[in-house]
């Protein structure tokens, strides 16, 4: 019946239009992309419902009358609409469409057409990721996305990024957003159980990734419930599409070097300085340096020279940094036919860092399948099989490494130069535990770095199969059943070992270190989806299901100290000491129960909710159930007759307005037991201990964020100009914080997990993506997204107990207190240096200044206004500075010319201050190496200066004791990120059997505008947390690269 | 319609799979590596877990283990920093310790978590009547007295002002008697000098009724308190607090009236012939009234060991003896035939030109015991009450007695003076208790002046720098501690 009706209703239509039809037109449509022909393309007639589609070399032919237009659209380009006039031939080239990237949003549990989407999301395509020289494609979200920040926390390969979505998510939760890959959550954290970084995202090869979604407000999130208080990050991987077998071979090598090191006193300018300072810390105190360790003339360092006679000045940073050089390759094959579509890739990737021993490996495959088994059932089946190797040596560039003796980032600029790394005879200069001093008669205090860089071996290699099998049941028109079991199952083996020569296995002769960690994470879906339109115009979609996960991570590992024999370079060789180590038993359950519903009238008005409830295995029994849940509501102005009668049809092509409210959990809890009181076993000589070390919380509960969300969509010129702008506010509350308990107490670790805190996030994004030009040859489109984020912490344990966070465990840096933005800098305000003595000047809270003269005794505080002894001012901290960027987005642009593309990325932030740490250990006058700013310090009286009278071994002037405002820089920033010039070869090569070929030469971190001082802006020794952001300490800094690379279609 | 029907039969599978996946048991995620605290009484051997743990606590690395032992020699006459390394105590060493220091935290933090798990345990046998039997729980209460003075003697000597400069007036330490598991009672004033060692008195008294005369092994009468331990730290405690005729008293428990001196009850303390057998391997001898075990499986940790600090031949000699005329290597009490010079130090070594103790010989990872009561302070303490309260003849027979196992032919003669005893007394502490952490608080408890070789100065009592600030985690934390 239905097809009669079809029949008929063609011939109506046929017999009506035949009366004007006067000739035919042909034509072929290709893509300014790289002139490829595009089949499917629909040619429709305007203003009538006739229309065909292109064929499978791009032509096509269509009978028309006068004054005729012909719309040619086709998904995933600019529809193009053409007079006709008397013309018979028409080639069309078709842009590829510029908005938003895409025309589906993937959410929690299937997709949504961008059209009938009223929440916030953001969409990137991966293909750009894929060519930079990069580890995980986290690292290249940089700038991509409105109200996504990302900070690298500095060159160490495959460090994790630290993502923010909308701003700071929670203080002691993680803030790191969701991830999901083909619908399992998947764990972000670095995995690393030593001094590498292994950021577990790098098991996916970039080059897999179709696009990443990421959805920021509440009512996109909400459908993950307790997971997504962070956002999510949604990751789909390619997969086949109908067609004949297409392979694509992408390439790129490159090379990468440090930036913006700091600029350090040579061999003379040192020994100088050194022996200036030791004469002033003798006049304080006759053992400031004792008589054995200085000479006749009071100086303890002393030139050494080569067998040539020349003075020996060493550059410790070509010991400790490289050109280094990297490649990357990939293999892909993907087709399909109606029933079966697939897509298999291989990808290896080798990149060594400009730091001397820092590699990354990756060798990974993918399968990936659909297929359509009956009419009624649909199976899908990833397979993704990955290897990554991470070697670095100790850099102090990792989360709580920052203070390590051997940490080469500091060692690097730090070390002393008069003295060489190799002797005469080719051996390491060494003593002890430092490079050996030759003629100087103070010890050095770091290693030699050559021989932590050589002799030291630190691994952290992932081994990793993430799987996913799912079933699609058509139950019956409309209503389909879904199940997904995914399983992702990861090996991760942690290697040290320090040599027993120099560095951190010197004092105990030699010590392995072993662990492996195997993680078992599985997760089953199972959801009934129902569409529907009911009278043509209510479109109505609903999902209900439910959704377990259960993470189980096992630790084992073992320490081994003091060599047998030298000769052994691995921990498989023979020791005195055998210890264990890095063993350890986690577990999570998430359970989870939802549905979703959506409706809309006409795509004209959106309405869409959905519901969750979760249980979280790491709450308290009473407590771990949650409720969580969102709504959104959107209407389609410009699908309005009123709106469109109002003739800005041909201006404004489409505006809509949104809004969505929604509460969610963050089940990130970084304790899996923290509502468990627990004694630990240890060992007291060799009896079996037990000691009180947990305080746990019964009352532990779900850390909640309530977010709103009011937006915009706007495109001009028929979406030639389109504008996204939102405003969002995100009400956390129930933060689940460390709440510091006074050390008197004797609580494990002074502090409880406890729900006390609140804060919020508000601010405004916009993303504009525009072509401004479009000649068919030229073509110019850009990007320029923009977010402001405003954080306020509106209430802790109580107003007057702050958390106060240390770097590395060592230093007090950072300070979230209500009535601020989380992890403002605290330190203590200086005033210059007193031009009379030289003496740093700090002030006290009531505004005293007060000096300090190191070795000074009784007298080492005075008071500036009458010069009388005053206790120190190292509990006079206050709040200096915030770090969390207030404004921060990317500018992109690509040029388009002939075969020619040019890609521009810049990103900028800013707002914010940073911590320059690094600069306070340079300035540290203690027996390493000193930035050449203290050339300029205080020396005369009346001498105008802000570095302070050098006194050997002040630790206190310059911000090493206690933080300082000396040290304290402004971070904004803007960053050419990457420059990209490629070259499609448009010769038909055909006829060798390759379809395409592009080649791009691109450029990395190229400039860098900024007032900051430190190694980059963009910097994060504390790396991912929350309560110490902003903070330089000793890390290495970031690389410029330049790659080149070729793509071949075959 | 069949077809339909079996689909969603199928789907029913899954889901309920799905479902009875989920019982109650699938949220239930418990510590699978720790024990909860319902229960750590709930058999014998758990609660002596516990009482080692309390030991377990007090050795910690940072505190009794190394860092406690270290910072107190270092902040005198005796040692020459060799690296400048701020991480093992140069500031302290230069006079420059600052509230902010960690380290010095450190010593706050560990000693009140073993206050608090001292607290803990006390309440908990308490309430387990049954857990011991009643002969164990009065030997364990003890044991967890004796730790918690011990923290407390050692705390108040490290942050507050010694008791005889005002009898104990000066506020002391907030007193914490009660176990806390919660966010209540963060806020407490430092109760006074005097009241702490009241508290510190009233624990020793009642250990001493409750220990054991002694264990089963030499290792256990070394390794945990006995009656005669709690004897030797009140002699220690009742010195510090100038009242000398308690020490005698106390000290009369435990040794003879005359030489050679010994304690003739419950373990048999005495003296080792030759010093340096205390330092060797098995370190259990009848002259360790109390020292901390370590083991391979249980060692200090990094930078925390005393080999590490002072050995030169096996460790990073981070400071070596001042030869200087301050030093005590040069004291013409400690003469270069002197057993503990020629068995416990060394000349020069290739890391160091410069003499350095090997009492602590141990190589990486450093697993000499440490040290915490010996026969010889016992003898020393006792030598110097009797000697300030009058009775010459038996502090120069004391005091001979130490020093004359380590250099037998000694001249005395000259040692007549109550003056002259004292101060040889006081000389002999440091030459016997080199390394041994006891130097700043032998100082300090006499309410004299430091003479600070790394500050290059005299620090007198009333120098903020002469005791330690309360460190800033807990003025921050708790805003009644005043300054």
């Amino acid at each position: 019946m239905k097809k009669l009706l079809l029949i008929w209703f063609l011939m109506m239509t046929l017999t009506s239009s035949l009366l004007a039809q006067t000739r035919q037109v042909t034509g072929k449509v290709t893509s300014s992309e790289d002139g490829s022909a595009l089949p499917g393309v629909s040619v429709s007639l305007k203003g009538t419902s006739r229309g065909t589609s292109t064929a499978g070399d791009g032509s096509y032919k269509i009978m028309v009358g006068d004054g005729a237009v012909l719309v040619y659209s086709f998904t995933g380009f600019n529809a193009q609409s053409l007079t006709v006039g008397n013309k018979t031939q028409m080639d069309v080239v078709l842009v590829g469409d510029n908005k938003q990237l895409s025309e589906v949003v993937v959410v929690g549990y299937g997709t949504r057409k961008r059209q009938e989407f009223t929440g916030a999301a953001s969409t990137v395509k991966a293909a750009s990721i894929a060519e930079r020289p990069v580890q995980s494609f986290s690292q290249g979200l940089t700038g991509q996305a409105a109200g996504v920040n990302i900070t690298q926390p500095n060159g160490l390969l495959n460090n994790p990024p630290v993502i923010r979505v909308r701003g700071l998510s929670s203080l002691s939760l993680s803030s790191f957003p969701l991830v999901v890959i083909d619908g399992i959550p998947i764990s972000t954290d670095n995995v690393s159980a030593n001094s590498t970084t292994n950021n577990p995202l790098a098991d996916i090869n970039p080059s897999d990734i179709e696009s990443i979604d990421i959805l920021k407000d509440a009512a996109s999130a909400a459908i993950y419930g307790s997971r997504a208080g962070a956002g999510v990050l949604l990751i789909t991987t390619k997969r086949g599409k109908n067609g004949k077998a297409k392979v694509s071979i992408d390439s790129w090598a490159g090379i990468s070097q440090a930036v913006r090191l700091p600029d350090v006193l040579n061999a003379q300018q040192f020994m100088d300085h050194k022996n200036g300072a030791i004469a002033n810390a003798l006049l304080m105190n006759p053992n400031a340096v004792a008589a054995s360790q200085r000479n006749a003339q009071n100086q303890s360092f002393l030139p050494n020279y080569k067998p040539d006679g020349s003075l020996i000045d060493t550059d410790w940073s070509k010991e400790v940094y490289q050109t280094s050089v990297s490649q990357n390759h990939n293999l892909s094959i993907t087709g399909g036919n109606d029933k079966t579509n697939y897509y298999f890739s291989t990808g290896y990737s080798d990149q060594d860092g400009f730091l001397r021993s820092n590699s990354f490996q990756r060798r990974s495959g993918r399968f990936n399948m659909d297929h359509q088994a009956t009419n009624w059932l649909k199976l899908t089946a990833n397979f993704n099989y990955s290897n990554t190797m991470n070697r670095a040596p100790i850099s102090g560039s990792n989360p709580g490494g920052a203070f390590n003796t051997s940490g080469l980032g500091r060692i690097a600029v730090a070390q002393v130069p008069n003295l060489p790394a190799y002797l005469p005879d080719g051996s390491y200069n060494l003593e002890n535990n430092t490079v050996g001093r030759m003629n100087n008669l103070l010890p050095a205090q770091f290693p030699n770095p050559a021989v932590v860089r050589d002799l030291d071996k630190i691994s952290s290699e992932n081994t990793r199969l993430i799987a996913n099998l799912g079933a699609e049941i058509r139950l019956m028109e409309g209503l389909n059943a879904k199940t997904t079991y995914s399983w992702d199952r990861r090996n991760t083996e942690n290697i040290r070992f320090f040599n027993p020569f120099n560095g951190d296995g010197q004092s105990a002769g030699g010590d392995a270190y072993n662990n492996t960690a195997r993680s078992d994470n599985w997760n089953w879906i199972n959801t009934l989806q129902y569409n529907a339109t009911i009278a043509t115009k209510h479109n109505i979609s609903a999902v209900v299901g439910s959704d377990v996960q259960k993470t189980r991570v096992l630790n084992w590992g073992a320490q081994r100290q003091t060599l047998a024999d030298f000769f052994f370079t691995d921990f498989q060789g023979n020791y005195g000491t055998n210890l264990a180590a890095g063993n350890g038993i986690s577990q999570v359950g998430f359970e989870a129960y939802f549905g979703s519903f959506s409706y809309n009238y006409a795509s004209k008005y959106f309405l869409s909710a959905n519901v969750r409830r979760d249980g979280n295995s790491a709450l308290s029994t009473e407590n771990r159930w949650g409720d969580f849940g969102g709504a959104s509501l959107g209407w389609t102005l410009s699908e309005e007759e009123f709106f469109k009668n109002m003739n800005l049809g041909n201006k404004i092509s489409n505006l809509r307005l949104k809004a969505s409210f929604g509460r969610v959990g963050n089940g990130n809890v970084p304790n899996a037991y923290g509502s468990f009181s627990t004694f630990g076993s240890s060992l007291y000589g060799a009896a079996p201990t037990l000691a009180f070390n947990q305080a746990g919380n019964k009352d532990l509960k779900w850390e909640t964020s309530t977010q709103t969300n009011f937006g915009l969509d706007i495109s001009f010129l028929n979406d030639r100009i389109t504008l996204e702008a939102n405003y969002y506010n995100k009400d956390i509350d129930n933060l689940i914080l460390n709440v510091p308990q006074s050390p008197s107490k004797g609580i494990p670790g002074n502090s409880i997990l406890a729900n006390v805190g609140s804060m919020y996030n508000k601010g405004i994004e916009l993303a504009i993506t525009a072509t401004p030009i479009n000649t068919g040859s030229f073509m110019w489109t850009t990007n320029l997204n923009f977010a402001t984020n405003e954080n306020m912490v509106t209430s802790l344990v109580d107003a007057n107990t702050p958390i106060l966070t240390t770097t590395s465990g060592l230093e007090t840096t950072s300070i979230t207190k209500v009535g601020y933005s989380a992890a403002q800098i605290y330190g203590v305000k200086t005033g210059g240096v007193n031009p009379e003595n030289g003496r740093r000047i700090f002030i006290r809270k009531d505004g005293t200044k007060v000096q300090y003269s190191h070795l000074g005794g009784a007298l080492a505080w005075t008071t500036v206004a009458d010069g009388k002894a005053t206790t120190s001012p190292s509990d006079q901290q206050q709040v200096l500075g915030n770090t969390l960027p207030t404004f921060y987005g990317g500018f992109n642009n690509t040029f388009k010319y002939m075969g020619f593309d040019l890609g521009v990325n810049f990103t900028f932030s800013g707002g914010n201050y940073i911590y320059n740490g690094s600069q306070a250990g340079l300035r540290d006058q203690r027996v390493w190496n000193n930035s050449v700013d203290v050339l300029n310090s205080w020396k005369t009286p009346g001498q105008v200066t802000d570095i302070p009278k050098a006194v050997y071994g002040d630790n206190v002037s310059n911000g090493s004791s206690f933080l300082n405002d000396s040290n304290l820089q402004k971070g904004d920033f803007l960053r050419l990120q990457t420059a990209t010039l490629g070259y499609k070869i448009p010769s038909n090569l055909s006829k060798v059997g390759i379809s395409s070929i592009r080649v791009y030469v691109q450029g990395t971190n190229l400039f860098l505008l900024t007032p900051y001082l430190g190694v980059d802006p963009e910097i994060s020794t504390n790396g991912d947390t929350n309560l110490a952001s902003g903070i330089e300490r000793n890390s290495i800094p970031q690389g410029r690269a330049f790659t080149f690379g070729i793509n071949i279609g075959l | 319609m069949k077809l339909f029907i079996n689909k969603i039969g199928l789907l029913s599978i899954a889901f309920a799979m799905t479902v009875s996946s989920c019982n109650k048991e699938f949220l239930n995620a418990v510590p699978e590596l720790e024990l909860s605290d319902a229960t750590v009484f709930n058999t014998p051997a758990r609660v002596l877990s516990q009482v080692n743990g309390l030991y377990g606590s007090a050795k910690s690395g940072s505190l009794f283990g190394g860092r406690y032992l270290i910072y107190n020699d270092i902040r005198g006459e005796d040692w020459v920093n060799r690296t400048t390394n701020s991480v093992t105590g140069y500031s302290t060493y230069q006079g420059n310790q600052d509230p902010s220091d960690s380290y010095l935290a450190n010593f706050w933090v560990q000693g009140y978590l073993t206050i608090n798990r001292s607290n803990l345990f006390l309440e908990g046998i308490a309430a387990n009547p049954t857990a011991v039997s009643t002969a164990l729980a009065a030997n364990y209460r003890g044991e967890a007295k004796f730790l918690r003075a011990l923290s407390y003697f050692s705390l108040v000597q490290f942050f507050a002002k010694p008791f005889i400069l005002d009898k104990g007036a000066s506020a002391g330490l907030p007193l914490r008697l009660k176990g806390e598991t919660s966010s209540a009672n963060n806020d407490l004033k430092r109760s006074s000098v005097a009241e702490i060692y009241t508290q510190i008195l009233k624990d020793l008294n009642e250990a001493e009724t409750e220990l054991p005369d002694s264990y089963a092994s030499a290792l256990l009468n070394t390794t945990r308190a006995h009656k005669n331990a709690a004897i030797a730290l009140k002699t220690r405690v009742l010195l510090a607090k100038g009242d000398f005729a308690g020490v005698i008293s106390e000290a009369n428990k435990i040794v003879s009236a005359t030489a050679p001196f010994r304690s003739s009850v419950r373990v048999a303390h005495a003296l080792q012939a030759d010093v340096s057998n205390v330092f060797k391997a098995p370190f259990t001898t009848s002259e360790s009234v109390f020292s901390f075990p370590m083991d391979a499986t249980n060692a200090p940790g990094t930078q925390n060991q005393l080999g590490y600090y002072f050995n030169a031949v096996n460790g990073n000699v981070e400071y070596y003896l001042n030869t200087g005329p301050t030093g005590i290597y040069s004291s013409s009490q400690f003469r270069a035939t002197d057993d503990r010079k020629t068995k416990l130090t060394v000349a020069t070594t290739t890391i160091a030109k410069f003499p350095s103790s090997i009492k602590f010989s141990g190589v990486a990872p450093f697993v000499d015991y440490v040290p915490n009561i010996r026969y010889a302070e016992v003898l020393l303490n006792l030598a110097e009450a009797e000697a300030e309260g009058g009775n010459l003849a038996r502090a120069i027979e004391l005091f001979k007695a130490v020093h004359t196992r380590s250099d037998a032919t000694y001249d005395f003669s000259a040692i007549t003076a109550k003056a002259d005893v004292i101060k040889a007394i006081l000389t002999e502490r440091r030459i016997e208790f080199l390394a041994e952490g006891f130097r700043a608080n032998d100082v300090l408890r006499r309410g004299e002046p430091l003479n600070s070789f790394g500050a290059g100065a005299i620090i007198q009592p009333s120098d903020p720098r002469y005791i330690y600030g309360i460190p800033l985690a807990e003025t921050q934390t708790n805003p009644s501690i005043g300054k």
